[in-house]
């Protein structure tokens, strides 16, 4: 399964399933802009087949949860006030 | 003799047979910082990557000062100068009155060559490696400094603060509170509301970066000058008013949010482990990027003993302890770190003349601004030679009394200690120890103290002549 991006948490508690979540992910997208952050409103499932894009997980110390999660992303979100931009 | 900049350097480090020149194409996505991590553990030659994978015209210099060679060649002196020699001369230039830097035009700096403003400036547009994999995000400032300026009476810290590539126009990284740029922001521009202007510089001079690590009082860009024996020239920011060598090979100009958190880590540090948690830590947001022709961007590699953060920090702050202990009046004969200890533990030779003299040391320097940043102390006479492992573990494990001779302190302390837990983390704990590897001074030389039993001590001086004069010729090889 071709993975979109990647996200850190500290358990898998902290992706309930097809529950609308504020996440910060990383871009997988091969190329100068892999691993540049997005924050978005997503769905996630531990089904990798449940959305279109794949989801790699990742704990607190950068280690790799085998199984890949599958995203849909709804929107994305600004998390720097628009004075400073 | 002193450097301008790090491709001068470069030059020195090839001459040296401390260099090895890459040219087959290295990616930034993880093969950069493996190659790094493996020069760091076998601590061998720099490696200049001329090829990076998606960015065409960058180059990296990887590992610049991971051992002492290197820095013996950094001050100009033989690559094979031992740890002495090279502290005295370290010491000889930085107690000469410091040496103001100079301000240049922007025509005579080579590191306004390319200038990016705005939505120009895009971090992404640089090759920010992924250093280890599973860290948080891809390090462009590894080995490099962050200049900032106290709003009230103007003065301008050189502090090396990791940063992470978070977005096009975002870095984020910890600025721990004790450290001086740190205080600066957490306890002036933050409560006020304000944003801080900062500049980072990558790829300077290798004396610039060394004053960057050392923990003197003295204004960095004076200690340069003073390492240097010549003013370091320095050159206006584009976009805030802060000043940078001109001669550096990167400069990312903007500010720290005063009111903003983002992700930062896991990140492989200079404990040898990912210890700190993932957090949301300082946010620095970009305005400019200048930088020179086919510029180099510098790599240290955080792990296990040896890269660049260790030796220099180990070198660094055991000469500030000298000299704070010396200036108390304290009977020593040094202080000194082995890198590989992460600058955790040092040792400290001194006469001891009366009672309790290792805990008024530890004290002392736990005590100083350097303290969070180490937690043990080795006490010795001055019969034991610091620099030398073997004897000093054998004052260890000889000469410290298990109940008496150890001492346990409170402190402040960095989250990074693997050993910590996690709310010791969070609230910055710093437990300390002492080991008083001397011999009570109210012992009976005659009856009490134990002798020492060692080819200098045991034998009359001319048996030693005899035995030395006829070494080679017992049939041993010349040592």
């Amino acid at each position: 399964m071709m993975l979109h991006y990647d996200v850190f948490v500290n358990s898998l508690a902290d992706l309930p399933e097809d529950k609308e979540l504020q996440l910060a992910l990383r871009d997988l997208t091969p190329g100068k802009y892999k691993y540049c952050y997005k924050n978005v409103k997503a769905l996630v499932s531990p089904d990798p087949k449940k959305y279109e894009q794949g989801l790699q997980v990742r704990f607190g110390r950068g280690q790799i949860h085998p199984a890949p999660y599958s995203i849909k992303v709804l929107e994305q979100v600004e998390r720097i006030p628009e004075r400073w931009r | 003799m002193a450097f301008k900049d790090n491709r001068e350097y470069i030059k020195a480090l090839d001459a040296a047979g401390e260099l090895v020149t890459i040219n087959q194409e290295v990616d930034w996505d993880l093969e950069a910082g493996a190659i790094v991590r493996k020069v760091c553990e076998e601590q061998g030659p720099s490696p200049l990557m001329n090829r990076i994978k998606d960015y065409p015209g960058h180059r990296y210099l990887g590992a610049p000062i991971s051992t002492y060679k290197k820095l013996a060649i950094c001050l100009g002196l033989d690559p094979n100068s031992s740890i002495p020699q090279i502290a005295t001369e370290y010491l000889k230039r930085t107690n000469r009155p410091p040496v103001k830097p100079v301000l240049v035009d922007k025509k005579q700096a080579p590191c306004k060559e390319n200038i990016l403003l705005g939505k120009d400036a895009d971090l992404f547009m640089l090759p920010a490696p992924m250093v280890h994999d599973g860290d948080g995000g891809r390090y462009l400032a590894t080995w490099h400094f962050v200049v900032t300026k106290d709003p009230d009476n103007g003065d301008v810290n050189w502090g090396m603060y990791r940063q992470m590539c978070y977005d096009s126009y975002t870095m984020t990284g910890p600025l721990l509170p004790f450290s001086d740029g740190g205080k600066v922001f957490h306890g002036k521009y933050k409560p006020r509301g304000l944003p801080m202007p900062f500049a980072t510089v990558i790829g300077p001079d290798p004396l610039s970066a060394i004053a960057a690590c050392a923990p003197s009082p003295i204004p960095e860009s004076d200690y340069t000058g003073m390492l240097m024996g010549k003013p370091v020239e320095l050159v206006k920011c584009e976009t805030v008013d802060l000043e940078v060598p001109a001669h550096a090979e990167i400069v990312i100009e903007g500010e720290i949010l005063p009111d903003v958190s983002l992700e930062e880590a896991p990140f492989g540090e200079y404990t040898g482990y990912r210890t700190s948690p993932r957090d949301l830590r300082t946010c620095y947001r970009v305005k400019a990027i200048t930088f020179r022709n086919d510029p180099i961007t510098t790599i240290s590699n955080m792990g296990v003993p040896t890269d660049e953060g260790q030796l220099l920090r180990s070198f660094s702050l055991c000469l500030e302890m000298d000299a704070l202990l010396r200036s108390q009046g304290i009977p020593i004969t040094g202080a000194f770190m082995w890198p590989e200890s992460t600058h955790h533990l040092v040792v400290i030779g001194v006469k001891p003349i009366y009672s309790n003299i290792a805990a008024q040391i530890a004290q002392l320097v736990f005590g100083s601004k350097l303290g969070p940043w180490f937690h043990m102390v080795v006490v010795v006479d001055d019969q034991t030679d610091i620099y030398n492992y073997n004897e000093v573990i054998h004052a260890l494990t000889t000469k410290c009394h298990p109940q008496k001779g150890i001492h346990i302190y409170e402190g402040a302390g960095t989250p990074l200690y693997p050993f910590l837990s996690y709310e010791e983390r969070l609230k910055m704990a710093g437990p300390k120890v002492v080991f008083d590897c001397t011999f009570p001074i109210d012992w009976d030389p005659l009856s009490e103290v134990p002798r020492l039993v060692s080819f200098k001590t045991v034998y009359p001086k001319e048996i030693q002549d005899k035995v030395l004069a006829n070494w080679e010729k017992y049939g041993f090889k010349a040592r």
